[in-house]
């Protein structure tokens, strides 16, 4: 709310007069006061979520009435998968928290845990795509597979994305000495907050693979048939 | 949000100690500015030919890149509007054209002029160059990023330019490309052709979102000491707003690129109903065109504002300079910038109305369009009151901002026409739409671009363009593009269609090929006067007159870099420092009638600033 507020309270201010012309000028010029690589995530964020909802929209929008929409939650590697991108997640937020309060020690371990289970996420994704197809269910078969498939190539490449992020860092950590990790701080939040968000968003779309139900699905396509 | 004040200093401004205008006294902290706190930003400058003028990451080669390709861009679109305007008025000369490749111009041109043309050339172009000379910064937050976001575009617009030269043509399914005819045999270009036009798209919006990230992130946080929000020139509000539209518009246009582009070739069916083609049933099936509709159109709406925004903004600060008088209602101006950007997400099914949609979903969005005239009315109030008893230079760039105040509140209110549903199905399909929008998202903003180029050009070549050649151009340009549009209304009541290759014998056709031929001739002439401007650009590069520093007397922080034209890094060995918002024009009590944003107080201080 606060945020808000002040963001809002920005717009009602009068730059003409005198008395705030006075204010305007201790100004130092930043609006937020977080690092450009952090301003730079959240703003892909916002590009993200909007690609992920029109495709979650069009998941909703298109799926077959006789297709089976809990098929996909049946396989085991799906569960393992987000098994593990649950892990990727915490060891990258206690790499976070860990250079926050200056301990060191097992930054460049869990550094290499969250790039390694991060391939593995990936790697077992193939393999699932692979089980699929094993069953005859391609990426032509219907929508429903159409759009499990095309969502997550998407957040692969959204992962991969990340990994080359996360190569660069690493690279820079394990070249360096352990007193200097507090210099890839900045970048170390932003891509943990990166991580945090794509597996957000594999929670919503597991989520609505899980809740869906022909009462949801006939009400949204009401609303825009 | 930051502690972005020193609140020390500005509770002892706020307490007692502020200039008294009218008495002149001024208290020891009137010309404080905070110290600066962050270091210098590392610029890569370049070390050859290449790297200054091909791979380069200084923001304003990239902008002028930007220019030049969307520039390019614009006289194929602009050749292509020739061709089809030739069908129509004068079919006879046309023997060469086919219906399938009228329908290639029809597309190509509508997607080159909305797409690569309008969106690069505003964001790109006048993004690039403009952000960080007005906000004080030295370049953009991520200059390699920026570089990469121009080359995307370069290789998009190659992309899109091959599929001219492919197999059956570049697509002819219109520009609003829908499915399922888009992908079919039997539209033109329906093989490479459309395969090339999605991938370029796919393109555009990578290469865009790396540019809209450095637009967004400079604007918000690598702004100059004293420089708030609210004291940026509405350029810069408008292309900010329109770079939030685009980032959260543009994800819907590469969705919907992707899933056709796999239907094309992986033969999913995310758009694609269960169609039976001479008897036999494709492998489609399930899909929804109408999904697509949506898709487009969440894009498509807000791409009229990622369009307009800027041009509003340009053409707030372009009226105000060349009026000598500030900005009327500033914050109604960032208010209506703002409400407009965030109401154009509401407002995208008005483009779907014949499409079959629940009668409720129809009045909701005529209710948002409707909604949506008020802060855009608001602003053509703003500007006629900036106008009203200014000090108004009728120079060249002033005519077109005039110029596009008309055109465009013609356009916007035929925009209100087809807002309402009952008054849109009739219209739907024909001139009149045509005549809507290129008037008020072509023609409109074209002004506002000639008049930011003949405003700015000093500032980019150290040269004044040439006044007498400027006139004739706008002149020909305003009435040929009233004499092309306003008979073109008249032929959407006649219920002429839009995107017909021939007129067919029926007798109100006939009645209407008297008018397409005018209509052609005009377009002819008014195409023709853009060479106006080449030629002027030409001719000044050569032997023209050496602009100096500052020569509309503007206050903005682009015109006080420490050369003409800026180099790199803009602003000398030290960024400036704001004191003020940059519409102190016409100030009572000030020597000039301009106070540019540098300016201490100290400095200004018998000077009292009117009220707006």
């Amino acid at each position: 709310m606060s945020l808000i507020k002040k963001l809002f309270g920005a717009l009602t201010e009068k730059p003409w007069e005198q008395n705030q012309a006075v204010i305007d000028s201790g100004h130092s010029g930043k609006t937020f006061e977080i690092s450009n690589q952090m301003s730079a995530v959240i703003i892909i964020f916002g590009v993200s979520t909007t690609l992920f909802s029109l495709i979650f929209t069009g998941y909703l929008y298109s799926l077959p009435p006789e297709q089976d929409t809990t098929f996909i939650l049946k396989t085991n590697l799906l569960w393992i998968n987000t098994l593990v991108l649950i892990l990727v997640t915490i060891f990258f937020n206690k790499i976070s928290k860990d250079l926050k309060n200056g301990i060191t020690s097992s930054i460049k371990k869990n550094l290499i845990y969250v790039g390694g289970l991060s391939y593995i996420f990936l790697f077992l994704q193939l393999a699932l795509w692979y089980q699929l197809m094993q069953t005859g269910n391609f990426v032509s078969t219907n929508t429903y597979f159409s759009s499990y498939y095309f969502f997550t190539a998407l957040h692969g490449i959204h992962l991969l994305g990340g990994l080359f992020f996360w190569g660069k860092v690493s690279s820079r950590i394990f070249k360096s000495e352990e007193s200097e990790y507090k210099k890839e701080e900045k970048s170390i939040n932003a891509l943990s907050l990166y991580w945090l968000f794509l597996f957000i968003v594999w929670l919503v779309f597991f989520t609505i693979m899980f809740a869906y139900n022909d009462t949801v699905i006939e009400f949204c396509k009401s609303l825009i048939a | 949000m930051s502690d972005e004040y020193d609140n020390n200093k500005s509770y002892q401004a706020q307490s007692s100690e502020v200039m008294d205008g009218s008495t002149g006294s001024v208290s020891p902290d009137i010309d404080y500015v905070r110290p600066s706190e962050v270091g210098e930003q590392e610029l890569y400058h370049p070390h050859s030919f290449i790297e200054k003028w091909v791979f380069c990451q200084d923001a304003k080669v990239i902008g002028v890149q930007y220019f030049l390709t969307a520039v390019f861009t614009g006289v194929v679109g602009l050749i292509l509007s020739w061709l089809m305007r030739l069908q129509l008025g004068f079919p006879e000369l046309a023997g060469f054209m086919t219906a399938e490749h009228y329908y290639q111009f029809v597309t190509m041109h509508g997607m080159i002029m909305v797409v690569y043309f309008l969106t690069a050339l505003f964001l790109g172009g006048f993004g690039n160059y403009l952000i960080p000379l007005m906000v004080g910064a030295r370049d953009m937050v991520f200059p390699y990023v920026n570089m990469l976001s121009f080359w995307m575009f370069f290789v998009a617009v190659a992309v899109l330019m091959a599929s001219f030269f492919v197999p059956g043509g570049p697509t002819g399914a219109g520009w609003t490309l829908y499915p399922p005819q888009t992908i079919l045999e039997g539209t033109p270009g329906a093989g490479m052709g459309i395969l090339l036009m999605l991938i370029s798209l796919s393109l555009f919006v990578i290469g865009f979102t790396m540019g809209g990230l450095n637009y967004m992130i400079t604007i918000l946080q690598a702004r100059t000491r004293g420089m708030t929000l609210m004291r940026m020139p509405l350029t810069v509000w408008g292309i900010f707003t329109a770079t939030v539209l685009a980032m959260l518009a543009f994800p819907a246009l590469l969705v919907s690129a992707i899933m056709m582009t796999l239907d094309k070739v992986l033969q999913t069916s995310f758009f694609m109903p269960t169609i039976l083609k001479a008897g036999e049933v494709l492998e489609y099936g399930g899909g929804s065109p109408i999904l697509f509709q949506h898709l487009f159109w969440f894009f498509g709406h807000p791409e009229v504002y990622i369009v307009a925004l800027p041009a509003f903004g340009i053409v707030s600060d372009l009226i105000s300079v060349h009026a000598r008088k500030n900005i009327f209602g500033y914050r109604m101006m960032v208010w209506a910038i703002v409400g407009i950007g965030a109401l154009s997400f509401f407002v995208w099914a008005h483009h779907m109305y014949v499409s079959g949609m629940n009668p409720w979903f129809g009045f909701f969005f005529a209710t948002t369009t409707l909604i949506i005239a008020v802060p855009t009315a608001m602003k053509v109030y703003n500007w006629i009151l900036t106008l009203w008893r200014g000090n108004i230079r009728i120079n060249v760039v002033m005519l077109w901002c005039l110029g596009f105040i008309v055109t465009f509140v013609n356009g916007g209110i035929t925009g209100i026409f087809l807002g309402n549903v009952s008054v849109d199905v009739p219209l739907s399909d024909t001139y009149f739409v045509i005549a809507h929008f290129h008037m008020v998202m072509g023609i409109a903003p074209l002004m506002v671009i000639m008049g930011a180029v003949y405003h700015w050009f000093p500032l980019v070549a150290g040269k004044m363009l040439d006044e007498g050649l400027g006139k004739w151009h706008f002149w020909i340009t305003f009435l040929g593009a009233y004499s092309i549009y306003f008979p073109m209304h008249y032929l959407g009541f006649i219920g002429v269609p839009r995107r017909y290759f021939e007129m067919y014998d029926s007798p109100y056709m006939t009645s209407a090929v008297g008018m397409n031929e005018f209509i052609s001739i005009a377009a002819f002439i008014v195409g023709a006067a853009q060479f106006i401007l080449i030629f002027n650009i030409i001719k000044t590069l050569k032997t023209g007159k050496k602009a100096e520093q500052n020569p509309w007397k503007a206050n903005s922080l682009e015109w006080y870099t420490s050369t003409v034209p800026p180099e790199h890094g803009n602003f000398g060995d030290r960024l400036p420092v704001v004191h003020r918002w940059p519409y102190d024009f016409s100030v009572p009590g000030a020597k000039e009638d301009y106070i540019p944003q540098t300016t201490a107080p100290s400095e200004v201080i018998h000077t009292k600033v009117e009220k707006t």
